[in-house]
């Protein structure tokens, strides 16, 4: 085992992940919502990052990186769904991006998504090859 | 625009890095041992030593019930402080006619932040942290059945406030761009749909992120109390706090989430030109619908725990067992079923089809008698009883009465002629003041005061506790029943001044009123500064309980689980050698002595 531990194994009754789930639940839906775009981006990522850290840390994952890749891949597929399903065709071009509200929006969600995945698959990669 | 969108940026790759680095240095997420334990806490990784950091990273951190439940009780109290400044600037600008301090949209700010900090981060959170402290005391479970969980629930509740907040500070800063939002606490479409400041959506961002909070702890709880009890609780044992907390959570995981949906509904027209609420096919009543489902199960979602509070101490002040226990079970129940099937009461006067709103009439009035069965099991419990008049008492007496004043006046708004004259009168406000201040606060004074012993170790000030009382109970009965005759007079609610012409309502005796409500606030205040004070300094310099039972339980052996857990934690205590070297009074904890508290 490790010689330093982290701070979930020393101690039985705390745990890093909760604040940073929340946080990230915050952040995700103020920038969805609000239609601000790094905001969102930055929130989504952190939360899936976190849903995949408190999930390996208490014990029902193995790994994080099925999940980050998972999670990931499921936002992607959403906002590419919403940009089908609502956005006409005509308007999915760089200029549109600034004007429909929801193109924009949905591309925040497609990039936190293929940022999640593409984390997941890098570090699954790169453990399975360094180790 | 773009030099915004840069900063944003900026600022969030500055987060995200913070945030690795935090993580990185907090956590060796190599050593996660793979499916071990399956997300208890603590046994994942068999080398712990102590159970918690030190310092500001433990309340960051912590998944214990206790943390959480402390944490979730300072957060409520700090937000009664915040909803309690509001309530008085209200208070002193109606002392005259014409408005004494702020504008009119102003004071629709403060109107709708004090209405939803009051019912969604003061009367939850509070609920939720006598529920997190003492429900896996009172059923022997080590934690609750999801700590992680437990933590991301509370910590979805600051940034939920910051968002509801938000707006009183970026008006200053953006040039009233983005006000506080003016929508009143029910959010009625079309004005909140159509109030163009972005205050409202941050508003309404932070009331879901709180209803999200709510719908997950109500999940652990239930999970806990189905599956953590030790042994030796059973259903037919159970203490009436649980059974209240368990009735509540059902309650929250039916409305929360209804109420989540309508306001994405709702963000969604304001934001992405949907027409959920349009007016012109019946959007406006839709609103109304879905917030009265929620709202009306919301109002027993905040008293059904204060209810199981008194009907727990009460008895232990009145030397014998709650009268007809089975009863107040079966009436918490059926409160919570009932109250799915009352919310149009609410829209009496909308013009909705009058069969519908008779059946809603008499639905209402059902659900008055289970509040009575356990009115008169309160009374009969303490009828001949030996009664001990501590503050934790007077506390639960105070609820009772002011319980049913509040009640009574609901029984009247239930009669349809009654409220056709009533609604939207300072009659309704009285009403539900008597309820979610006489009742719903007094309850919460008494589970603080009852229980202080147990979670600082110390007593707080007797004298200070029953001058917090009194101040209390006058000061809400000053204030309210003002409120009540005001209604009569035909005072219309959610009015910033009231420059009356003599044919809508008499002036003078209005104004008379309305400044007899203001001194009312001002008793209120002392009285509520008396206890952020008493519990203040009790708990850093208050005398140390001496026994495990400070009340005197053992006598009438009715300690309960909660302090036989006490008397545990003291006995390891001592062993270890802890906190022994105090030299302390007794604290009347002495047997046949009858003050247990000083
Ligand atoms: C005895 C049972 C009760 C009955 C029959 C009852 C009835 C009513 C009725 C008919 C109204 C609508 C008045 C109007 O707007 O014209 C009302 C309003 C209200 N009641 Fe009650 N009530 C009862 C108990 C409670 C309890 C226990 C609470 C709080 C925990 C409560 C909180 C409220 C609130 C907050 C409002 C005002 C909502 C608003 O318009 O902002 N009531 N009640
Ligand atoms: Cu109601």
């Amino acid at each position: 085992m490790n010689e330093e531990q982290g701070l979930s194994d020393q101690y039985g009754r705390a745990s890093p992940w909760p604040l940073f789930v929340a946080l990230g639940l915050v952040v995700s839906e103020v920038g969805v919502f609000l239609g601000l775009f790094t905001v969102a981006v930055f929130g989504l990522v952190l939360f899936g990052g976190s849903i995949a850290g408190i999930l390996t840390e208490s014990g029902y994952a193995s790994r994080p990186w099925p999940t980050l890749l998972g999670f990931g891949g499921l936002l992607a597929v959403v906002g590419l769904g919403l940009v089908v399903w609502q956005v006409p065709l005509s308007a999915v071009t760089l200029e549109g991006f600034g004007q429909n509200g929801l193109l924009s929006r949905s591309v925040a969600i497609v990039a936190a998504g293929v940022i999640l995945a593409a984390a997941g698959s890098v570090a699954s990669v790169a453990e399975q090859t360094t180790v | 625009m773009a030099g915004e969108q840069l900063v944003l940026t900026g600022l969030m790759a500055v987060l995200l890095v913070v945030i690795v680095g935090a993580l990185a240095r907090a956590e060796d997420w190599r050593s996660y041992t793979p499916l071990a334990g399956g997300g208890g806490y603590g046994e994942a990784t068999g080398h712990g030593h102590a159970e918690k950091p030190g310092g500001l990273v433990r309340w960051l951190t912590t998944v214990d019930h206790k943390d959480i439940g402390i944490l979730y009780g300072v957060y409520a109290v700090v937000a009664f402080a915040v909803g309690g400044i509001m309530a008085m600037l209200i208070r002193v600008q109606l002392t005259l006619p014409g408005g004494v301090i702020v504008g009119n949209s102003y004071y629709n700010s403060l109107l709708t932040s004090h209405g939803i900090t009051m019912l969604f981060l003061f009367g939850t959170p509070i609920l939720a942290a006598f529920a997190n402290y003492f429900v896996p005391l009172l059923i022997g479970a080590d934690d609750m059945a999801f700590p992680r969980i437990n933590a991301i629930a509370f910590w979805l509740l600051p940034p939920a406030a910051l968002l509801i907040w938000a707006g009183f500070f970026t008006a200053p800063l953006t040039g009233n761009e983005i006000e506080p939002a003016q929508t009143a606490w029910t959010m009625y479409t079309p004005l909140s749909a159509e109030q163009a400041n972005p205050g409202v959506d941050l508003m309404l961002l932070g009331l879901h992120l709180s209803g999200v909070a709510a719908t997950m702890g109500a999940i652990n709880f239930i999970a806990t109390i189905f599956t953590e009890r030790g042994d030796g609780v059973n259903w037919a044992n159970l203490d009436i706090f649980s059974w209240t907390v368990l009735t509540q959570s059902g309650l929250i995981l039916f409305a929360f989430p209804l109420l989540g949906s309508a306001m994405i509904m709702l963000l969604l027209d304001r934001n992405l030109a949907t027409t959920f609420f349009a007016t012109g096919n019946g959007g406006t009543m839709l609103w109304q619908h879905l917030f009265w489902f929620f709202g009306h199960p919301e109002v027993y979602i905040l008293v059904l725990p204060p209810m199981g509070l008194v009907s727990y101490i009460l008895p232990k002040f009145s030397g014998r067992k709650l009268f007809g226990f089975k009863f107040v079970v079966y009436s918490t129940l059926a409160i919570g079923v009932l109250s799915f099937g009352v919310w149009a009461h609410h829209m009496f006067s909308t013009g909705m089809d009058p069969r519908l709103r008779a059946s809603f009439m008499a639905v209402s009035l059902a659900i008055a008698i289970p509040s009575a069965v356990k009115t008169f099991n309160w009374i009969t419990t303490m009828w001949n009883g030996q009664l001990r008049l501590t503050t934790p008492m007077l506390f639960c007496i105070g609820f009772v009465s002011n319980f049913i004043i509040g009640g009574v006046t609901g029984v009247f708004l239930a009669s349809i002629p009654v409220d056709l004259v009533l609604h939207d009168t300072y009659y309704v406000v009285g009403h539900f003041h008597y309820i979610v201040m006489g009742a719903i606060g007094f309850a919460v004074f008494a589970g603080i005061y009852y229980w202080f012993p147990i979670v600082s170790g110390r007593m707080y000030q007797k004298t200070l506790g029953k001058a917090h009382f009194w101040l209390s109970m006058i000061g809400t009965n000053v204030t309210f029943f003002a409120m009540l005759a005001l209604g009569y007079l035909g005072m219309p609610r959610r009015y910033a001044t009231y420059n009356f012409d003599g044919a809508i309502a008499p002036l003078a005796q209005v104004t008379t009123f309305h400044q007899l409500a203001t001194v009312g606030a001002f008793i209120l205040l002392v009285g509520q500064l008396i206890f952020v004070w008493n519990v203040v300094t009790s708990w850093l310099e208050g005398r140390r309980v001496e026994s495990h039972d400070p009340w005197n339980l053992e006598e009438n052996d009715m300690l309960g689980n909660e302090f036989s857990w006490f008397k545990e934690q003291r006995a390891t205590a001592l062993a270890d050698g802890g906190e022994e070297d105090e030299s302390v009074m007794a604290d009347g904890g002495q047997p046949g002595q009858q003050s247990d508290e000083r």
